[in-house]
């Protein structure tokens, strides 16, 4: 089969990928300090594309249930580390950059009144997404039993907990098990499925066309543009947001204020344009919008200023990026 | 703007060439007197100083060395760019392969000249400056081809007014207030100006690479920067003065000799601090200095009244845009683009500032958190508030920052004082009686 | 040894007892005005100067003084005599003929923090002196003058030379000589007050200096800071005392 030939190219690529990001990472963390946080963040983001490969690709009803299980539970803790780290898509993004700063192409930014209305809209986009299958039920009820329960399997999807952050990762890690056909491209893209499955043919087909350029062209010019209005990190970020759960994130980005100069150079490289870390005086940084990527904390000139704490353990603390024993060569 | 007259001065009294040329001489003589006076007793105070403060013992001649490697850059067609503040973005001026050098004044004597410009009561480094260009004293300010003026205090203000009388400004424009959307991008038009600016007035465009180059220069320099206040953290292996010398020099000195120069008085001082070789006893008080800058060669006094004292105290930080506010901040450059580049350079001049010209939602808090850090990390124990007559600014914070450094237990002493030598013998009494306070409390 | 500006005063301790002092006009040779001074002091204590364990300076002359092992700040020495003769002094303020100091203390007579008048003799002694010159009155009667005034005139005592010109006027406004010379006091005390409210006001206040012998200025001051002010005896020697007590440590230290 073809798809399978094209599976098993991309994992000798994935692997051949990993085994060169692995040497590369080790060079560059020895020779520059400063980027160490994001070839890290993309060995991992690049790890996580082949384990998920390999979940998906394996028997996908039973293991993957449970790991998505233990992933969501996993989450519940690490708030939204899975965007900022893990999440395929993300990576997609990240590379998107990458691309366009070889490109000396210089990046957008959304309006500042547009990113915080996003931030609070995002929960309409998740509700969107979950009451979606409802709405088409109701505006087109399934004519026979076994339809019914077929569309009922489908709707299901979106409302198991998991199944909203990596369902619509699938066809993105691997690529012939949603297969979805536009015109006569194959578009493997997330949500995609989810989207054509839900709506018929020709509204469906212009809204995901709307989004692959959203997403895609979008995320060239905004990095990561999609983060800002994704349904997953909105309920990852909700499930953070209940009072019960205040307490849980045990990831979570601490400022000192003494140290702090607020040279603003946090606020400017976050890529999803989150303010709080600069305008927050001091102590946990308290925003559902942060993707804990540590872009800030790597950049963060001032020693000790900004860090990432897991279980009030500091893991990762912004540096004097100067320090005198790196040597030059 | 012309020299000979041609131009109505509107502010600078006519000065014959005669009498202009001897204040000048007197005023060089005696300054040059001034400038080997505060060396021999720098190399006094620490009988086995750093071989590599010789290097900066030369660059402290302001009318020696320096000044003629500038004079035979100009000849080769180089520009020279002066500035004031701190908030003229240095590395636009290197990127466009000109010579930035700061142009404000210490000398004392110059500010008598400058009483015959403006009142007693306007701030003396801003009196110091016109008396200077009065009779075309600083060498650097004469130098300069054009000078950035960035308005931030009144006396700031109105010196570039005045000093148009003889030479090209470029005034910028500093938002007040520091953490909003608004003033960032207006201060970001700014710098964008002043790129424009200097590209026509250089003829150099400034490309991507070359402010690339510009930017890795300055993170080197203030590599180098860090590494010598981190050194003054442990018992003191240098003395204050030196320290404060050495950061000044950056002001005037070529920045990559300077960042060479720097590293290898770090090498050495690194050297010492291994082998417990202190300057001083480490009982020694630990004092910050902060408040109105204090300029190079003759306001020197404080510095050498708290090192010299009996009991003597020994300088281990300040904050000062004189001193360590020079290059305490990094360029922090994202993606190496012109637009995030520009970016980032007015971010650093604006928001990483600690002037007392700004506010925020917070007021100048920022100022209160760098003085508090800086005590906690630096083990200060005692903070000598500078202030000279005039200096609005610096005067009215200090309610602010004595109630900050009271939670803290520092204590805080305010000095006042003038453009003069006169107050020295007062101004001795007052400090040595803060050391003792210091001393008493390490005692107990 | 107090070298002050106007006189030089010394003090001879022993065992924490106060056995001799002695003053002199400072002139133009300060060394050797301490030496009458310290002279004087020993005469009157019976005692030689190789008696004397340890010398101890202060003043603003401090650097000249004759056998001086070592000297102290003003400051230093204020807040320790302040406390030595008042234990429950928590603010020392010496008014000396050019100077004026806050010393805020603890119980050990440390100084926690202090405060200085700007470099100017209108907070002083000299201010009172001058004025008593344009009054025409000798300088021991001023407060006596003062206070028999029921009220004052304001005056600006932001310099020596303008409050002795706003004294002028108050003359050719008639103003009687009371008055002016309560106006006079209430000048100086309202800079003095302005400054230890800088300070803050710990109570007890003490203040030493030769100004302290002045009653119409202590009245002034009490006026003004709402307080009795503590005054104690001999306040003009505070500074020598304090000088002295520090020697009479440090010469403990010494011998251990």
């Amino acid at each position: 089969m073809a798809g399978e030939l094209i599976g098993n190219i991309l994992i000798l690529i994935v692997l051949a990928g990993l085994g060169a990001a692995g040497v590369i990472s080790v060079i560059i963390w020895k020779k520059n300090r400063v980027a160490r946080v994001t070839f890290l963040r993309f060995v991992i983001q690049a790890v996580g594309l082949a384990a998920l490969f390999f979940l998906f690709s394996l028997e996908p009803s039973i293991p993957l249930l449970y790991v998505l299980i233990a992933w969501f539970a996993v989450m519940l803790f690490l708030g939204r580390f899975f965007c900022g780290w893990v999440c395929p898509f993300a990576f997609i993004m990240d590379i998107e950059s990458v691309i366009r700063k070889a490109l000396k192409i210089r990046y957008r930014l959304l309006p500042e009144r547009l990113n915080t209305a996003l931030h609070k809209g995002r929960y309409l986009i998740l509700a969107v997404f979950l009451l979606l299958p409802i709405a088409l039920w109701l505006i087109d009820p399934p004519p026979n039993t076994a339809s019914a329960v077929m569309m009922a399997r489908l709707l299901a999807g979106p409302f198991r907990p998991y199944s909203i952050i990596i369902d619509p990762l699938i066809p993105l890690v691997v690529p012939w098990t949603g297969q979805i056909v536009l015109g006569d491209i194959n578009l493997s893209y997330p949500y995609i499925s989810d989207i054509v499955t839900f709506i018929d043919t020709t509204p469906g087909q212009i809204f995901a066309v709307v989004f692959v350029v959203v997403t895609l062209i979008g995320a060239f010019l905004i990095r990561r543009v999609w983060c800002r209005f994704c349904p997953a990190g909105a309920s990852i970020a909700a499930i953070n947001k209940f009072k019960a759960f205040k307490g849980v994130p045990l990831l979570y980005i601490e400022k000192d204020e003494e140290k702090c100069t607020k040279c603003g150079v946090c606020k400017r490289v976050c890529p999803v344009q989150v303010p709080e870390v600069y305008e927050q005086k001091g102590g946990k940084i308290g925003t559902s919008q942060c993707m804990l990527c540590a872009r800030c904390v790597e950049m963060c000139p001032y020693e000790d200023a900004l860090k990432i704490k897991l279980a009030n353990k500091p893991v990762f603390k912004s540096r004097n990026w100067l320090e005198p024993s790196i040597n030059d060569e | 703007m012309s020299k000979n007259g041609t131009v109505e001065q509107r502010y600078l009294p006519e000065i014959s060439r005669k009498e202009m040329d001897e204040l000048k001489n007197t005023v060089k003589i005696a300054s040059q007197k001034i400038i080997a006076d505060n060396i021999e007793r720098m190399k006094r105070a620490d009988p086995h100083r750093p071989e590599a403060m010789k290097y900066f013992d030369d660059i402290a001649n302001l009318f020696g060395r320096r000044q003629q490697e500038i004079q035979a850059e100009k000849e080769k067609g180089k520009k020279v760019i002066g500035y004031m503040c701190l908030f003229a973005p240095t590395e636009l001026i290197l990127a466009a392969d000109a010579i930035p050098v700061r142009v404000n004044s210490g000398w004392y004597d110059t500010s008598k000249l400058g009483d015959r410009v403006v009142p007693v009561e306007v701030c003396p480094v801003i009196r110091s400056t016109i008396g200077a260009k009065m009779i075309e004293l600083s060498p650097f300010l004469e130098q300069s081809d054009a000078l950035i003026s960035v308005l931030t205090c009144d006396g700031m203000t109105k010196l570039s007014e005045i000093l148009s009388d003889q030479q090209t400004i470029w005034g910028m424009n500093v938002p007040r207030i520091k953490d909003s959307t608004q003033s960032l991008r207006f201060w970001s038009d700014e710098i964008k100006h002043m790129k424009t600016q200097i590209e026509s007035f250089t003829g150099n465009k400034i490309t991507r690479k070359n402010l690339n180059e510009a930017i890795t220069q300055s993170h080197r320099a203030t590599k180098a920067f860090r590494r010598l206040q981190n050194l003054r953290r442990t018992n003191p292996v240098i003395m204050g003065r030196d320290a404060m010398l050495v950061n000044q020099a950056y002001t005037w000195d070529d920045t990559k000799r300077w960042t060479e120069k720097t590293e290898l008085l770090c090498d050495e001082l690194e050297k010492r601090a291994q082998q417990k070789d202190w300057v001083c006893s480490p009982d020694t008080p630990r004092v910050m200095i902060t408040g109105t800058p204090m300029f190079w060669p003759d306001n020197w006094k404080l510095p050498t009244l708290v090192e010299e004292g009996n009991p003597q105290g020994i300088i281990v930080a300040d904050e000062q845009c004189s001193g360590e506010r020079i290059l305490n901040d990094p360029i922090g450059v994202d993606e190496w683009s012109m637009d995030d580049m520009l970016n980032a350079i007015s971010e650093r001049y604006l928001m990483a500032s600690t002037c007392p010209c700004f506010t925020s939602k917070n007021g100048n808090e920022d100022r209160i958190n760098w003085l508090i850090n800086k005590a906690k990390e630096w083990n200060v124990q005692g903070v000598v508030y500078y202030v000279v007559r005039g200096c609005m600014l610096y005067a009215m914070e200090y309610s602010r920052v004595k109630k900050a450094l009271d939670k803290i237990n520092v204590p805080v002493y305010y000095l006042d004082t003038e453009y003069t030598r006169e107050d020295v013998g007062q101004l001795k009494t007052r400090v040595e009686a803060f050391m003792e306070l210091l001393n008493a409390r390490v005692d107990f | 040894m107090d070298l002050g500006t106007q006189r030089v005063k010394a003090v001879v301790l022993k065992d924490d007892v106060v056995v001799g002092r002695g003053q002199m006009f400072a002139g133009f040779d300060p060394a050797k005005a301490t030496e009458q001074a310290v002279n004087d002091a020993l005469k009157a204590a019976n005692l030689s100067l190789l008696d004397v364990n340890h010398f101890t300076a202060t003043g603003s002359a401090m650097d000249l003084a004759p056998h001086a092992n070592n000297t102290v700040s003003m400051m230093g020495a204020d807040a320790k005599a302040g406390v030595f003769l008042i234990p429950q002094a928590r603010t020392v303020i010496d008014i000396g003929a050019e100077e004026a100091r806050a010393v805020k203390c603890d119980a050990r007579g440390l100084m926690m923090e202090f405060v200085v008048n700007e470099r100017c003799a209108a907070g002083a002694g000299a201010f009172i002196e001058a004025m008593a010159r344009a009054l025409e009155v000798k300088l021991d009667d001023m407060g006596l003058l003062a206070l028999k005034a029921e009220r004052a005139s304001p005056i600006n005592a932001s310099c020596v030379i303008f409050g002795e010109s706003d004294v002028v006027s108050l003359i050719h406004r008639q103003e009687s000589k009371p008055e002016i010379a309560r106006a006079v006091f209430d000048a100086m005390a309202d800079r003095i007050s302005s400054m230890i409210h800088r300070l803050g006001i710990n109570p007890e206040v003490v203040l030493v200096g030769g100004v302290a012998k002045d009653p119409g200025f202590v009245a002034s001051l009490n006026r003004k800071l709402d307080l009795a002010v503590q005054i104690p005896e001999y306040p003009e020697y505070a500074g020598a005392l304090g000088a002295a007590l520090i020697a009479a440590t440090r010469a403990k230290g010494a011998s251990k």
